[in-house]
Formats: structure tokens, C-alpha cells, sequence
């Protein structure tokens, strides 16, 4: 053996020249040696590719992949001592470790190495962490493995319905020969798709169909497995009950219909901790107080809660009365601020409350009282009359109401027992809140309910009315200096208007009195030739002579007239122009006016 | 891988429902996600027996090759038990919880049962040191840090 490798070690280094000018008889031998031996070689090689191709044909063409033995689910007892400690299931070709004789699978023991070490199948122990690594003699012997394939597994396709149970060393040929459920090719050779082994005679059944229930569209082969496995409609057994139910329902009857489903108590909510049967509920549901007080506690609760609501409503309405109740204190005591020796009854309206929670000063109260309910009038009269004496305040304070004299005492003295008795008794003789909104239509209403209503005394009323007469009075003098301001602004717009017409006309009529003036003159000047003449006409006809100076006048009047509306234009651009003039234009035109008449 | 996780932690759930040591309890399992556990430690004065302690456990899909993430939640009753390698986001510091120290032989009741330990020998009720720092500027998930295990006592 090392004869020949040395010599085939020469053969395959370059020779030396020596050895290539001489060779020997004996190399030739070797050198075929060395051929058949490469030829050996390359055969098995040939044959080991063939193998190999031959098996990744199988894989490939082979529609069932290589069964996990570790995913079985196995019907067989068996030991805890053969359980891998890495995959806890019954050993998968087990090895032996080096030196620690821990077993493991092989399949197990390789990936847990490799995934932690790239180098290879070398590492610690998973156990007892020494160092271990898989020698040659790893297998573990052959008795072990007999007894681990003599275990009774399901089928890996019993999820896909096949029943049989079979010895888990004959898996892989139940899968890859037997199992109806295993997937083979079509028999229709051009169809390509796979189909179940147990379909495969009844041809091809790549077309398509509809589930008669879910109306769902898939390939014929694939429609025992969709009724089986996949659609709504299909009956499955209820795994707490095992009662047949639609498999889209299951959820429901989870939840409202399984009678072997743990429900709590109906008195959980009120501290029930009880749990049972859904089946068994109705026993301890009779047995149980809390169950039994649910409803009436909810009743209860249901009752409670419409109380606070309407418990809300009011005390918001009460809120709203108090405002209204708030802003009526404040006009009163607005109102009362009025007369001028009126101090103790203002301090009287706005503390009522306090007032009313002191019940110790009831004698100073009552003096006080006195004073609110007769308001003292104004000083004028007030100082004549003495505050003790109501009635005739009452009389001279309010003539119109003769009722109101004798009401004010029967109203407050009730308010007044009745302090000391309760603890906060509301202040009667304040204005309720009602009359805020006091209707003037029938002032008087109040006063009639008014012998029983603590709130409707007629002083009261009559500060209202007053109040309201004041307001009125307020709005009509505001309206009287409105209309005041916009009359004289009126008269004012209207003056000015024809104090300019009169400018105009005053302008006018004085054009035209220069104008008579100057025709005066010349006619003057023409008749002073003949003086004689006009003396001598004096004498023989004044009414003729007067007649033709008269007609000379007329005509000159008409001429002038003709001027007139040339000079009228005039005088409205001097108007224009200097308006500032016009004031002065009066005296002038009753000046010229004068002349002109003593002219004339 | 994920079908190898599913099924080992449908058989912890088995076995969790069933029976537990004393002091540990399930919360919550909803999904093989994320489960909850209540521990307690019973013989310890600086925690009170009545007092417990809730723990998460997030699995990853490659459950048992790789480590659960495994933290203290605090709740309105349930504090984060002081200790001086558990921070006070609940962040435990543990060569179990590491992928160092993780072996795929442990599981959640191992798990447990060694936080529990951890805390009853325990005799010094603090933080651990620059604890907030830590907690403040942390941002990492619990299998990202860097821890350095220093301590072999616990």
C-alpha cells in the first residue's frame, strides 16, 4: 500500500529528466494500476452523482415531503427514559455523546451545535455541559432503535382524514405508498396538478365546482376537504359539550348556549365569587342570596339614578331662582337707597339672611322690621311724621291703596313668630323671586292671594309699581329731549333756507330799483327842457299830463322788466358769491325802496 | 423548526397544567407565544411569601435551540422583586436566559424554578449597579445585551 502511493505520488509530480529518458518495465504496471484505480474512482463517483440525482428526482417528483418524525403525535405509551430532552419526544435515531453517554436525536443534537457554533457538529453537552462531539460509533445499538420504531403513531395526514394508525417506522412508506390522503400526481398527464391518492381513479377533477352551502368556488378535488375542514356551514362537535353545532355558530354557543362552559353567578356584580357549569347555574342560583338581591338592587340602583337626575334638574332650577332672587335684593336695595333717612332699612333687605340666622337680636329686629315694612318717605314730609307711626305714613306715602294700610302689619308679624322657632327660616317678608317678572296689566292680582302669601304684600307691589312709573318716566323724558333736539335741528334746516330766499329777493329787487332809479333820472333830465311846457300841462290837464308821464313810466317799467331776467341772473351770482353780504341787504333794499317810493 | 417549537410547547403546557412545584404557578398561556407565570419565593424575609412575582416568557420560533426571553412584569400587583441582577425594567440578569448559557434541555418550569432560587438565596434587597442608567438608555431586547456574568454565588 505505501509502495504504490509513493510511486503515485512520483507519477503525479513532475518526474525528474532522468526518470523520463529511462523508464522502468516496473512503471507500467503502475501506471495501469493508477488508471484502474481512477477508474474506480470516477465510477463511484459517477455512481454517487447518479444517486444523488436519483434522489433529488424522488424529492422532487415526490408530493409528500419527508415525514418529521418528531411531529407525530404517537397513540402509544411510552417511557420518559426515551424521550429526547431537547425535543421531548420519543428519540429520533438517537445518538450517543463522547464521553458523557447523554443521547440525544441526531437531528436535535446537530441543530442545537450548529446554531450556536458554525464550525460543526461539535459542542457541549445540552445536559452536563462537558464537552462532547459525535464519534464514529455514535447510533446508539440497533435493540433501542427497534423499540423506538415499534411505537404506534397517527398518521401525519389525520388531519386530512386519514384514520389509520401505523408503527412509526413504517411511516415514511404509509406516506410515500399507502396513505389515501397523501397527494400524487393527476392521472390526466397533462393536467400537472396533484390530487389524493384515493381520487386518483376517478380521473381528473381540476374543475371547477361551488360548496352547495357557502357557495364558494374551488377545484372539485378540494371539495371533501373545504366541507371537512374549511366551510361555515359544516357540523362540528363542540369539544366542552361534544354537541354537534354549525361550525360559524360556535363562537355563539360558546358564549350563550354551552351548558358545560364555566358562567359566573348573577350576583357576581355584587360580590358573588361563585363560578359553575352553565348546566349546574340554576342550582346554585337558588341557593344563592346575592343572585337573589340582583334584580332588586338594579331595580333599586335604576330608581336612584332617575332620582339624582331629577335631584339635578331641581337644584339647577334652584340655582336660577336664587339669581333671579340675588338681582331682585339688589334692585330693592337700589331702590331703597333712594330716600335720603332710609340707612336702617337698606341694612334690613340686603343681609336678610344673616338676619335671620341671628336670632338673638329678635328685638332689634323687630324695630327694624317696623321700619322696612313702613318705609320712611321723604324728608320733606318725613320730617314731620314720626317713624313709629305706619299708619299715617302708609296714608300719605300711598292715598291710592286704601287696602295696603291695614295689610303691612297682618303680613309682617307672621314672619316674625315664627324666627326664633326654625332654625333658617326663609326671610317671608322678602320679595320672592316670582315678582321679578311683575305684571303691570293687573297690579292689584298679588294682593288678593296676599292674605295667606307671605311674599305678596301690596308695598311690595306698590315699590314695583313705582319703580316701573320711575323706568316709564325715564323713557318719556329721554323720548322728549330726542323730539326737542330734532324740532329745533328742523327749524334751524328750514331758517336757513329761506333766509337765503330772502337774500335773493332782497338782491333783486334792489337791481331793480337802481334800474328805476336811472330810467327816473333820464326821464327827469328829458322833462326839465320843457318845464314850461309840463307847467303849462299842470294847469290845463293834470290828468292828461299825469296820463302821458304815467305811460312813459310803464313803458320804461316794461323795458326794465325785460332787463330784469338779465339782472336776475346776476343777482344770483352776487348771491352766490358773497352770501356774507345778505345781512346788510335789508337795510339797503328798504333804503333804495324808500328812495325809489319818494323818486316816484 | 416551528413545527418542532409548536409541538414541545404544547407539551410543556400539558405537563404545566397538570402539577408544578410550590411557589410557581401559570398566569396566562393564550398562544405558544408569550406565556405568563406567577412565582413566589417561600422561604426568603426580604420577599414576603404572599408576594408574587410575574415573569413572561416569549418564545421564538426556534424554542428550545434558542432561549425564551424571559422578564419581570410590573402590574398593580405585581412588583419587580429587588435583587441585585434584576433591573428595575424587569430585566433579568442571568447566564440561563443567555444564548451562552441557554442548553435546549432547560424549559419553563427549569426556567423558573432557577429565578426562584436566584431570589431565595438572595440577601441584598437592591438594584443592581447604574440600574438607572440602565433602564433609562436601554433600548435593546433582554438577549441583545452584553451581559458579563460575574457573580458565580447565584
Amino acid at each position: 500500500m505505501s509502495d504504490s502511493n509513493s510511486t503515485g505520488h512520483s507519477s503525479l509530480s513532475p518526474p525528474p529528466p532522468g526518470s523520463r529518458r529511462s523508464p522502468s518495465p516496473g512503471g507500467t504496471s503502475v501506471s495501469t494500476q493508477i488508471a484502474l484505480r481512477n477508474m474506480r474512482r470516477l465510477e463511484a463517483r459517477r455512481n454517487m452523482e447518479e444517486n444523488h440525482y436519483l434522489t433529488q428526482k424522488a424529492r422532487n417528483c415526490n408530493l409528500n415531503p419527508p415525514v418529521d418524525l418528531r411531529a407525530l403525535d404517537y397513540v402509544s405509551k411510552y417511557d420518559d427514559n426515551l424521550v429526547c430532552p431537547i425535543c421531548r419526544c420519543p428519540l429520533v435515531d438517537p445518538v450517543l455523546l463522547m464521553d458523557c453517554d447523554h443521547c440525544f436525536c441526531r437531528e436535535c443534537i446537530r441543530q442545537t451545535w450548529t446554531t450556536y457554533s458554525p464550525l460543526g457538529p461539535k459542542g457541549d453537552c445540552p445536559t452536563c455541559r462537558m464537552p462532547a462531539k459525535l464519534g464514529p460509533r455514535a447510533s446508539t445499538s440497533k435493540i433501542l432503535v427497534n423499540i423506538l420504531d415499534d411505537l404506534v403513531v397517527k398518521c401525519p395526514k389525520s388531519e386530512n382524514g386519514c384514520k389509520s394508525e401505523i408503527k412509526r417506522g413504517e411511516v415514511q412508506d404509509h406516506i410515500t405508498i399507502y396513505c389515501g390522503y397523501a397527494m400524487v400526481e393527476c392521472k390526466d398527464s397533462g393536467c400537472g396538478q396533484s390530487v389524493r391518492r384515493k381520487d386518483y381513479d376517478l380521473g381528473c377533477l381540476h374543475y371547477n365546482v361551488s360548496c352547495e352551502s357557502c357557495q364558494q368556488n374551488m377545484p372539485k378535488a378540494e371539495l371533501e376537504t373545504h366541507w371537512q375542514l374549511q366551510c361555515p356551514d359544516r357540523q362540528v362537535k363542540c369539544d366542552l359539550c361534544s354537541s354537534l353545532i354549525y361550525y360559524r355558530d360556535r363562537e355563539e354557543h360558546r358564549k350563550e348556549a354551552c351548558p358545560a362552559v364555566n358562567v359566573p353567578c348573577p350576583g357576581a356584580p355584587l360580590g358573588c365569587t361563585n363560578k359553575s357549569r352553565r348546566a349546574h347555574l340554576d342550582i346554585h342560583v337558588k341557593g344563592c342570596v346575592l343572585a337573589k338581591l340582583g334584580p332588586v338592587l338594579d331595580a333599586q340602583k335604576q330608581r336612584m339614578d332617575e332620582q339624582e337626575s331629577a335631584h339635578k334638574l331641581i337644584n339647577r332650577k334652584l340655582e336660577i331662582l336664587e339669581t333671579g332672587f340675588t338681582a331682585m335684593q339688589d334692585i330693592l336695595s337700589a331702590n331703597r337707597s333712594g330716600p335720603p333717612d332710609n340707612g336702617s332699612t337698606e341694612t334690613l333687605i340686603v343681609p336678610s339672611r344673616s338676619r335671620a340666622e341671628s336670632t338673638a337680636t329678635d328685638s332689634t329686629r323687630i324695630a327694624s322690621a317696623d321700619d322696612y315694612d313702613f318705609p320712611v318717605p321723604p324728608s320733606n314730609r318725613g320730617s314731620a311724621i314720626e317713624p313709629e307711626s305706619p299708619p299715617t305714613t302708609n296714608t300719605t306715602r300711598s292715598s291710592t291703596t286704601p287696602r295696603t294700610t291695614a295689610t303691612p302689619r297682618s303680613l309682617t308679624s307672621p314672619p316674625l313668630r315664627p324666627a326664633p322657632q326654625a332654625p333658617f327660616p326663609r326671610p317671608t317678608d322678602l320679595p320672592p323671586p316670582t315678582t321679578t317678572d311683575f305684571d303691570l296689566a293687573s297690579p292689584f292680582s298679588t294682593t288678593a292671594p296676599g292674605a295667606d302669601g307671605p311674599y305678596s304684600s301690596p308695598l311690595h307691589h306698590l315699590l314695583s309699581m313705582h319703580e316701573s312709573l320711575r323706568d316709564e318716566m325715564a323713557r318719556v323724558s329721554a323720548a322728549l329731549t330726542e323730539l326737542d333736539g330734532r324740532h329745533s335741528m328742523q327749524i334751524l334746516n328750514e331758517n336757513l333756507r329761506t333766509r337765503d330766499e330772502i337774500a335773493y329777493l332782497g338782491g333783486q329787487v334792489a337791481g331793480m330799483g337802481r334800474q328805476v332809479h336811472w330810467l327816473t333820472s333820464a326821464q327827469l333830465q328829458r322833462q326839465t327842457p320843457g318845464g314850461s311846457a309840463a307847467a303849462r300841462e299842470v294847469g290845463t290837464g293834470a290828468s292828461a299830463g299825469g296820463g302821458g308821464a304815467g305811460g312813459s313810466v310803464e313803458g320804461a317799467v316794461n323795458a326794465m322788466s325785460t332787463a330784469a331776467t338779465a339782472l336776475r341772473g346776476a343777482a344770483r351770482v352776487v348771491n352766490v358769491g358773497g352770501g356774507q353780504g345778505s345781512p346788510t341787504s335789508p337795510g339797503m333794499r328798504r333804503g333804495v325802496s324808500e328812495e325809489g317810493r319818494t323818486k316816484l | 423548526m416551528a413545527g418542532m417549537s409548536s409541538k414541545r410547547l404544547q407539551k410543556e403546557l400539558v405537563k404545566i397544567q397538570g402539577t408544578l412545584p410550590p411557589g410557581i404557578s401559570l398566569v396566562s398561556a393564550p398562544d405558544l407565544k408569550e406565556w405568563q407565570m406567577d412565582i413566589s419565593v417561600l422561604d426568603n424575609p426580604l420577599y414576603p411569601p404572599a408576594d408574587k412575582y410575574r415573569l413572561r416568557f416569549t418564545f421564538s420560533p426556534s424554542y428550545p435551540i434558542e432561549a425564551p426571553e424571559v422578564v419581570f412584569l410590573a402590574a398593580p400587583d405585581r412588583n419587580i422583586p429587588m435583587h441585585p441582577h434584576i433591573y428595575s425594567n424587569g430585566i433579568i440578569c442571568l447566564d440561563l436566559l443567555d444564548s451562552q448559557g441557554w442548553s435546549p434541555v432547560h424549559n419553563v418550569e427549569s426556567v423558573c424554578i432557577s429565578i426562584q432560587s436566584m431570589l431565595a438565596s438572595n440577601t441584598k434587597a437592591e438594584r443592581p449597579p447604574g440600574d438607572k442608567e440602565f433602564v433609562r438608555s436601554n433600548r435593546q431586547r433582554p438577549r441583545d445585551i452584553n451581559f458579563l456574568y460575574h457573580d458565580p454565588t447565584v
